[in-house]
Parts: structure tokens; sequence; C-alpha cells
């Protein structure tokens, strides 16, 4: 299996939510025996969007936990993360932030910079700095963790995953054979200020937990803003 | 009050097309509408708006149409019944996730009003362009159900014809309008809620360890649903996949996936295909319209039988699948197919294609200008007939 679901169980498990009411929506695709084996539903969907879709879902349903597991966010996606973040709508995305795409090979992402030369000419682009991202939209939770760092990924997995709102985990996840990379170029500043935590070439990759604090989630904010205009009338959406 | 009934707005109203699509949505249980704003959409988002709240429906407006149609998908696997609402810009955003749900087999409603295109076009213009972008617009292989209405109780009744087709087939079902027909102030008569016909969706009845989200019935091609977060920890996937919902990347397997998406609408075709015919029995002219130009054409038909011209007129309500024998029976027994439309000849070839050289056909272009007037449509009747 692959090393990030086996944090990812770890994490549902120390969590205590209930596994049924969890779903993973994704926009990259895993081993379809991820089903079975952390006892969840999951929607493979098109490339990008699995933030949108999992809205829908959790708007439709609010007894759900989403699990977006998000491939290439600042491309495809950007525009569904800042805004589900400016909404702070309740759902847990966890970023798959490799070092390049693993699956396609040969292209470069615009997450980190590229350890290999991805393209002919290797990249040039500025990466993005993911967790201050995440912050600047309004995330309540943003962590980073490498795959060597087990442990407190899955910690901060249950972390978001018993937060209310848009809750970020940004995973560096390359090949597990990299983990003595790992080790040598990151270090741990938790509570660091996300301005600072950008991944640059020969730079170290700062890991921890960067926020954590409260914000009126969409689904909150929906039914106060409903119960002021239309009083009574209105139903709330209970979660 | 119940929810249905307050869903139900039963009794006559005075209603614009708008009005009509979002009663509708909620007449056939809709509770779910995720959308983005454009012109000329806005009435119906409007509408549902103002009455969400006595059906516990959710609204959202989402960052742009990719999303809408995302979040769409997302709401229907809870087992809601969801739609949204565009125009032709916002159309071509939503082609990357009709095929999307055309794969995950999820059902939903998207309307789609018309505005006059190419890219941003004439946002107040009534268009007539995205008739084959419905057909075709997201990539591979797929069958799609298009609806035309040419009335505000067309708009109501195929608004709720296409929540259960939708559901049905388990497809995205698209009801094309235009600007013309959205914003037509007619008669709307809703009937009593036990009267609407609404098909609801198939659910899997079996053990829940036995579940194969694409196990499908031989009998209707269609597989039965669940609701997410059930406990069946099923998989599904946009990739080519099996019945199990996992992808499988060989030739057998996408030949067994895309064939029954396909054959699960083209067997059941003459089922779903719905047309209206006047005057075609003894007709040597018969005008095949669709949409608000449909509206001009019984005028002219009337027009032209007066002076002596055996005209008749097929209106074609489902755009998609096409009446294709429909068309091949007309054409043997008239001499001249004549088709305008507002746009520049998309259904006149399709037409073409069914007369199979029986009949000759004629295309006119029939400008969103010109909607209301039936005088060229007259002017080629009589060309053909040579009168």
């Amino acid at each position: 299996m692959d090393p990030i679901i086996e944090i990812f169980k770890k994490g549902v498990e120390s969590s205590q939510c209930d596994q049924k009411d969890i779903c993973m929506v994704t926009d990259i695709a895993y081993h379809p025996e991820v089903t079975d084996y952390l006892g969840m539903d999951l929607f493979h969907t098109s490339r990008g969007r699995a933030i949108p879709f999992a809205t829908g879902m959790k708007l439709a349903n609010p007894r759900l936990k989403l699990a977006v597991f998000i491939g290439d966010l600042a491309t495809l996606g950007g525009n569904h993360f800042v805004h589900a973040g400016r909404r702070n709508m309740d759902i847990h995305v966890i970023c798959i932030n490799h070092y390049h795409y693993k699956k396609v090979g040969g292209e470069y992402a615009p997450g980190v910079f590229p350890r290999v030369p991805l393209s002919p000419y290797g990249s040039f682009d500025e990466p993005l700095n993911i967790p201050h991202l995440a912050r600047s939209c309004g995330a309540v939770y943003v962590a980073r963790w490498t795959l060597l760092h087990a442990n407190q990924l899955s910690h901060a997995i249950a972390e978001s995953l018993r937060k209310t709102g848009f809750s970020v985990v940004d995973v560096i996840s390359n090949e597990p054979d990299i983990l003595d990379f790992y080790f040598q170029h990151s270090e741990i500043k938790n509570g660091e200020d996300t301005l600072n935590v950008k991944i640059v070439p020969d730079g170290k990759i700062i890991v921890g937990q960067f926020v954590d604090r409260e914000r009126p989630n969409f689904i909150d904010s929906y039914n106060e803003q409903m119960t002021k205009v239309l009083g009574d009338k209105f139903v709330k959406i209970e979660v | 009050m119940k929810e249905t009934n307050l869903a139900v707005l039963t009794g006559s109203h005075d209603l614009t097309g708008s009005q009509a699509c979002a009663e509708g949505g909620l007449s056939a249980g809709c509770r779910f509408l995720g959308y983005y704003p454009i012109f000329p959409s806005f009435d119906i988002v409007e509408r549902f708006a103002e009455r969400f709240s006595d059906v516990k429906g959710v609204l959202i407006q989402m960052e742009d149409e990719i999303s809408a149609l995302a979040a769409v998908l997302g709401a229907s696997w809870t087992g809601k019944k969801a739609m949204t609402v565009t125009s032709g810009p916002g159309f071509a955003q939503m082609a990357e996730h009709i095929g999307l749900g055309v794969m995950l087999e999820t059902p939903c409603v998207i309307v789609d009003v018309q505005r006059d295109g190419t890219s941003e076009g004439s946002p107040s213009a009534p268009g007539g362009g995205d008739i084959m972008m419905a057909r075709w617009g997201s990539h591979g292989d797929y069958e799609v159900i298009a609806l035309s209405p040419n009335s505000p109780q067309e708009m109501f009744d195929m608004t709720v014809k296409a929540f259960s087709l939708s559901e049905k087939y388990r497809t995205p079902v698209i009801l094309i309008t235009d600007t013309y027909v959205s914003n037509l102030n007619e008669a709307v008569h809703i009937p009593d809620a036990k009267d609407i016909q609404i098909h609801t969706r198939k659910y899997y009845k079996g053990k829940r360890e036995d579940y194969l989200p694409f196990q499908y019935d031989a009998k209707d091609l269609v597989p039965p649903m669940v609701d997410v977060g059930k406990g069946y920890r099923f998989h599904v996937t946009g990739l080519t996949h099996d019945e199990r919902g996992y992808p499988v990347m060989d030739e057998k397997c996408q030949e067994w996936n895309v064939h029954r998406l396909v054959q699960k609408i083209r067997i059941f075709a003459e089922d779903i295909v719905d047309f209206e015919e006047e005057q075609t029995d003894d007709a040597d002219v018969i005008v095949v319209s669709y949409g608000a130009v449909s509206r001009d054409v019984i005028h002219a038909v009337h027009q032209v039988r007066e002076e002596g011209i055996r005209a008749g007129s097929l209106r074609i309500k489902t755009i998609w699948p096409f009446p294709e024998k429909k068309i091949t029976q007309l054409a043997k027994k008239a001499t001249h197919l004549i088709v305008p439309e507002n746009n520049f000849g998309q259904i006149c070839l399709e037409v073409e294609r069914c007369a199979r050289g029986r009949a000759e056909t004629h295309y006119l272009y029939h400008a969103s200008s010109r909607i209301g007037q039936s005088d060229d449509i007259v002017k080629l009747i009589k060309k053909v007939m040579k009168k």
C-alpha cells in the first residue's frame, strides 16, 4: 500500500472519526483497494477538480467528512483551493506534493523546485509556497511534513480531520527511498510564519504545524445569514 | 405544509421561461443548485433562491462553471437531485464534467440558456449555436440526452422530464434553451404533485459486501446506485473501469465500459425521442425545427396552407438522441425538408443525413433578430414549391 495511505489510515484511526462518514475524493488515481483497506468510499474525479466535487458533497450531506487528496493543486486546482479556503469550506485537503509527478514522469510541478532535472532544461519557475497560500486563503489548519515524519504526519491528519473548516496538510512525498534526503534537508519549526517556509534550492525543507485557528466555516455562515434574512422560514443545514 | 406541497405550486401561473424552469426543478425534487452567475441564466437562479428555503434546498455560487458542475456531481452522489444553470461560455467550461458525469453515471441536469456566440458573443441575444456542443462537447465517446423547449410551459415540463431521464438512465441531461424562451412570459400550468411523473434512480438492494458500483442490469444496462457514506466502501473513477469501479487499462475493458455508456442511450433512443408533428400526413414540404424558432414555423405552415401549399411541421423536442427514424420516414413522403435554425446549420446536417437523399434538405438562417417573424420561412417554402 502507498505509504501515504498507511499514514492516512493511522491518522483516521487516531482522529476517532467514523470511517463510514469519511469519503476520499481525489484527482489522482490510488490503488482502488484502498476503499477496503480504509473502509471508506473513494471518488477519483477529474484532474484538479476534487475540491469542488467534495464541496458539493459536503453541502448536500454535511454529515460527511471529505478527505481530499490532490496532486497538483497549484496548477489545475489552484482556483478551487483559493475559494474553498476563502469560504472556509469544511473539507480536509491532503496535498501530495511530489518533487515531480512521479506517476507521469518528466514534467515539473510548481509546488517545489525539482531535485532532479525534469524538463530537458530543468525548472526555473518560482516554486509556490503552499502552506502560505493556504493560510492566506483562510485555512484553519495548516501543516507540512515529509514522509520521513510519519508519526507527525498521521497526527497532523488526525488534527486536520477533527477541525471543522478548510484544513491543509502539505505532504512532501517523493519516492520513499529518499527518506535520507529528508533527514538531511528538513527542519522542524512548529508555529513558523508561513512566509518563511518556501522551499528553495539548497535550503532546508521547513516542516511543522504552522496554523491552528478558528473561523466560522461556510455552513455556519450560510445558516447565520439565511436565518438573519429569512427568519424561521429557513431550516438550518444540520451538520 | 409538507415539503412536497411547498415544492409543487399546483395551479395556473403567469411565469417566465426561467421561472418555470426553476419551478420544474423544484417540482422534480431538485434540492441542490450549484452555479456561477452568467447572463442570461440569472433568472433561474433568482427564482430558485426565492424558493429554496421552502424545500430545504441548498444553493451555492461556485468560483466558476467547472466547479459548479463538479459540485453538482458531488451532490448527486449523496442522493440529492441536483442541477446547474449556465449559458454558452459557462457551458464550454462545463464540458469537462459532462464527460465525468457520463463516466461516473451521475444523474444531474444542466440548463444551457443559449446566447449568441461565438466566445463571449452577444449576451442578451437569443443564441442557438450550442446544439452540437451539447452533443459532442466533452472528449471521448458518449451519448447524451438534450431537450429543447419552446415555451415557458415546456420549460417546466421538460425540466421535470430532464430530471426523470437523468435518474432513469443515470446520465447528465441537458436542457438546451435560449434567451427568447427563458424571457417569454406565458401561462404555465403546474399539475398536482401526484400527477408529476418522476423516475427516481434505481437503488442497490443487495448485501453491502456484494455491491459492485457498475454491475448493470442486462434489461436496461443501468447499474443500481448507492449514496456515498453508507458503508459500501465503493470506488469510482473517471478512468476506464470494470464493474467494481477499478481502473483497467485494456481494450476489452474500454469496450465493455464505453460501449455500454453509449448503448444504454442508443438502444432506448426511441423511448427517449419526443417530437410534435403537424399536418405532415399529406405534406410535400416539411419544416423541421426546434426551440424558439419552432414557434415561427407553425405560423408559416398555417399561412402557406391557406395558399394551397401542402406544408407540414416536425418540431423536435428531444434534440439528442436525434429522431432519426422519424426524419427518414418523413423524407420518404415529402419532397422537401426545410430546416430553419438560429445558427449556421447544425441540425440541418443531421436532417440531411437522416433524409438519406429521399427528400431535398434546405437550410435557412433564421437569425436571433428574426425570432418572432415567419416571413423568411414562408418565402423559402414558396420558393422550393415554386409558387
